[in-house]
Order: C-alpha cells, then structure tokens, then sequence
C-alpha cells in the first residue's frame, strides 16, 4: 500500500501529520461528546452518580491515611493527609488515564469497524472522561486545603497556586501520551488490562504519596537518582508546589516538561502509525 | 459513462489468524519461534463498480466476504492490496445504531449518531427536529434508549443515518425497519435517495429483497466473486447453484 501514497518522503509526512491533527481539531466535540456521554453512562446505574469520581480518590486516600497516618501515629496528620491527598488525587488521573486509554480501542470496536475518523479521538475521549472527575477531586482538595490551612498556622494557598492550570496542562499532556501508548499496546495484547493495576500499584509505591519525602535522604545517591527519574515523581512534585506552597524545583519542572513532552510524542506517534490496522485486531 | 459513486478494483483482503486476530503474549512468544504464515483469504481480486441512483445487491454465503466488502467501501479496513475509490458520502448502516450508547437518552443518542458520523455540533442542531419527527418517537426521545423496543430502536438509529443526507448508503441486512408504517417509510426514503442520484449497496440474506429492490448485484463465493449482473437473473443463478449443491450434498 506504500506505493500508492502520493505524498511520501519528509515533507509528506509533515503534511499527513498536520492534515491528521487538522481532522482531530475538527471532530474534537466528538471526542468530548463520547467522553462526557460514557461518564453520564457510567454513572447512571449507581445512585450517587458522578459523586464517585470524588468519593473514590477520597476514600483510597482515607484507606492509606487510616494506615499510614493514624496507625503508624504520625507526627502531625494534617499535615500528612494534605501531603497525602495532594499527590494521590494527581495519581489517580494519571492510572485513570492508563486504564482508559487501555479500554478505549476495544470498548468502542463497534465505531472502529465502521466509522471512519481519527482513532486517536478515542483515547482523548477516555482522557476527557477522566479529566472532568479529576477537576471535580481538586475542588475537593482546595475545600480539604482551605479548613486545613486555617488549622495549621502556616499558609497552604500562595501565588504559586496560580501554576495549578500550567501543572495540569503538563499532567494532562503526559496522560495524553501514556492513554495513546496504553491504547496502542492494549489493541495487539488484550493482556495489558490484566497487568495494568499492578503497574499502577508499584507506580504508586515507588512515588512519594504515601511516604514522605525526607525517606529519600536515607537513600543512597543512584537509588535517589532512580525514585526521582520516576515522571509522576516530578509531576507529584509540581503539584505540591502549587497546591501547598513549597517553592517549585528548577530539576522537578524540567523534568514534568521534558517527560510530557517525550511521553505524547512517543505515545501518539506509536498509536498513529498503527491505527489503520487496529480494525483487524477486533 | 460519468464517474461511478464506487470502483473497486482488484482489492484483496486477508487476515493472518495468528498475527491479526487478538494475539496474546503467549502466542506472540510462541509466534518468534514459529512463524505463522498461513492465511485466511477473504477477499480475492475483487472488482466492480457501482453508478451513481443505482442499488447495488451483495449476496453469497456466510463467510463469503460481504461484510468484509463493506467494511472495505466503508474505508474502515484498508485491503492488502487494490484500490478502492468512492465518490460521495458514505454512510453505513453496517450495524444500525452506531455510536449509540444505551444508557443515554434517545436525544443525546442523536448528537452522540451525529458527531460520530462526522457532523459538528451545530450541524445537528440544524437537523434534531427533522430527526425525532421522522423517527415518531415523540416523548420517548427523552427516556433512556435501553427502555426502547428494538424497533423503536432501529427507527431512531435509521432516522439519523438518513438524516445525515448521504449520497451512499452501505446496508448490512437492513433495508426496511420498524413497524409497517414506518417499513414503508423507510423505503420511500431510500427510493427518494436513488432518485436524487444517491447510490445504496445492500448486503443481504434475504434473496427476495434483493431481486424487487436493487438493479444490478454481485455474487461473492469465498472471496471471489462469481457473477455480476442484473439481480434477478444473479439471484436466480445463486438459487439455483444453492439447490444444486445442497442436493449434491444431501
């Protein structure tokens, strides 16, 4: 079939590439139209509805702060269920995001096998999916942050909260690339899926949520290296930032910038330069 | 002649069981030491073309390659080798009620039809009103279309396809739907799009179908095709082959 390509070479891959995101920009209200219909979808059966989105990040963070806060006594709990939710919540799109993307090509075979459209509208719906019940848990995290922060004598809303919007673009761009690589891989091996929450928990282990960060002195110098090379490490990191008012680290944004950027290119170019054949899949 | 609606010119389609079909980790581990090459051939040097205000009827067997074939002038599944050209918008009824989500009101059902079809936002706003009229649904628009009939069901999803003005229709076993009323309706739609020069290709079972409603059609056998011709006379040869062979095998 590469033969019968008239553009080809360079150039045409410039313009096949423009031309593809040109036909995602225009059927972008079906991306959202799926996404947003999928959650309604979803929520419908159960009688709290979208109250789940908030309530399942909250109550995972409740189980480890149960555990790690009040079981283990901690100094200070407060303070360590805001540290605590501040990173989980962020985590939790970001598995959301894997999860989705994963699903996204085989739940919807049926508009593959017969519609035409850019496949790549397919993760982005998952991805609008997710995203709306992680706005909805960062509400819930600035009400957390706002009682907390008149109980702690100590300022958890700074200007640094004006970044939140430029964190989330980067997060959001980073799920937008791991969605498309899950989807990619999860069309050929239908395996994925079952491997998937248990990538998700190792990720979440080795990821400063649960542990606070002064473990990592303990760590000799290329182990620390290694936990901090972790995306989600600098991605945590960038939320912290704004969300609790600790300086942002000239290494943590680099890093966030350098892993989004690296992650959606790799992961949309791998899922692009296979999706004409993903219908023989199915 | 002036440019058909469809051209199909020696399109092959083959699947490799193995390496296409839901490969897992273990078949693929097993796939690096023994290389599958077997494959299924399910369509053969295909070639024809359909005019334009012609139906166009596609009959053969189970696992003939009538789906496959569609799918293909669908453009959702690229052939190994040929070209496929069709002029025109193409709308399937591949499977009614695509892009359907069942929990959803027939109303968002409408825009979800719509913007997966390729219409914007606006443009379905244009049409919502035309749509649930010729649908009759009335109210029930409102409510849940997993609480529809399965007829209330196809009308909606077949009053969208329509309203969608394609100049090609693909038809998958479905050319009339719903009660009497609304059979007859359907019908008279599709003749109206043959007439304003619209082109319909209708795969189907169903012989008679075929024979009263399409002009010309095409007998696919294993992935070849067998003849081409004015239907009557192709279902007539198809029957007659069906008997004979059934008798030879009895």
């Amino acid at each position: 079939m590469s033969s019968s390509s008239p553009a080809s070479g360079a150039v045409g891959r410039v313009s096949r590439a423009r031309e593809y995101l040109a036909e995602l920009w225009r059927r972008r209200e079906f991306a959202v139209a799926l996404g947003l219909g999928n959650l309604k979808a979803r929520n419908a059966s159960t009688s709290l509805g979208l109250v789940w989105w908030v309530l399942n990040p909250l109550l995972l963070g409740a189980v480890y702060f149960l555990v790690f806060g009040i079981f283990f006594q901690r100094q200070e709990p407060l303070r360590f269920l805001v540290y605590l939710l501040s990173g989980m919540f962020p985590f939790h799109f970001t598995s959301q995001a894997m999860t989705g993307g994963a699903n996204s090509i085989i739940q919807n075979a049926k508009l593959l096998a017969n519609l035409r459209f850019p496949r790549l509208l397919l993760p982005i719906s998952a991805l609008v999916e997710s995203l709306v019940g992680f706005v909805a848990s960062l509400g819930v995290l600035m009400v957390i942050l706002f009682i907390a922060g008149q109980l702690i004598p100590e300022t958890f809303f700074t200007f640094r909260l004006a970044y939140l919007p430029l964190v989330v673009l980067i997060h959001l761009t980073f799920n937008l690339g791991l969605g498309a690589l899950t989807a990619r891989l999860a069309v050929p091996f239908r395996d994925l899926n079952n491997l998937i929450p248990y990538v998700n928990r190792i990720w979440l282990y080795v990821t400063p949520i649960i542990w606070p960060l002064s473990l990592l002195d303990g760590l000799s110098g290329p182990m620390r290296s290694l936990v901090q090379i972790n995306p989600m490490y600098s991605i945590v990191g960038l939320y912290r930032s704004a969300l609790l008012g600790t300086p942002f680290i000239g290494d943590q944004v680099v890093r966030a910038l350098a892993w989004s950027a690296l992650t959606v290119v790799v992961g949309v170019y791998l899922f692009v330069r296979q999706e004409g054949h993903m219908v023989r899949y199915l | 002649m002036t440019r058909p609606a469809i051209l199909v010119e020696h399109v092959d389609v083959r699947f490799r069981p193995f390496v296409d079909r839901k490969p897992t980790l273990r078949r693929s581990l097993a796939n690096l030491r023994t290389r599958q090459v077997e494959e299924v051939v399910a369509l053969d040097d295909v070639t024809f073309r359909v005019e334009k205000g012609e139906a166009f009827g596609v009959i053969g067997r189970n696992g003939a390659g009538k789906s496959t074939l569609l799918r293909v002038m669908a453009r959702t599944l690229k052939p190994n080798t040929g070209r496929v050209v069709v002029n025109g918008r193409a709308s399937t009824l591949l499977q009614l009620g695509v892009g359907f989500n069942p929990e959803l009101s027939g109303a968002r059902n409408i825009y979800l039809g719509g913007l997966s079809a390729g219409l914007r936002k606006a443009e379905v706003d244009e049409i919502f009103d035309d749509v649930v009229e010729y649908s009759g649904l009335g109210d029930a628009i409102h409510r849940p279309v997993k609480t529809y009939s399965s007829g209330m069901f196809s009308r909606l999803a077949f009053s969208v396809s329509m309203h969608l003005d394609p100049d090609i229709l693909l038809l998958d076993e479905v050319l009339a739907v719903g009660d009497a009323e609304f059979r007859e309706k359907s019908m008279q739609s599709m003749r109206d799009l043959l007439d304003r020069a619209g082109t319909i290709v209708f795969v189907s079972h169903a012989l008679p179908q075929v024979a009263d409603f399409c002009d010309r059609a095409m007998w696919l056998d294993a992935g070849r095709v067998r003849m081409i011709g004015e239907a009557k006379e192709v279902v007539d040869v198809y029957r007659e082959y069906e008997k004979e062979r059934r008798a030879s095998a009895g």
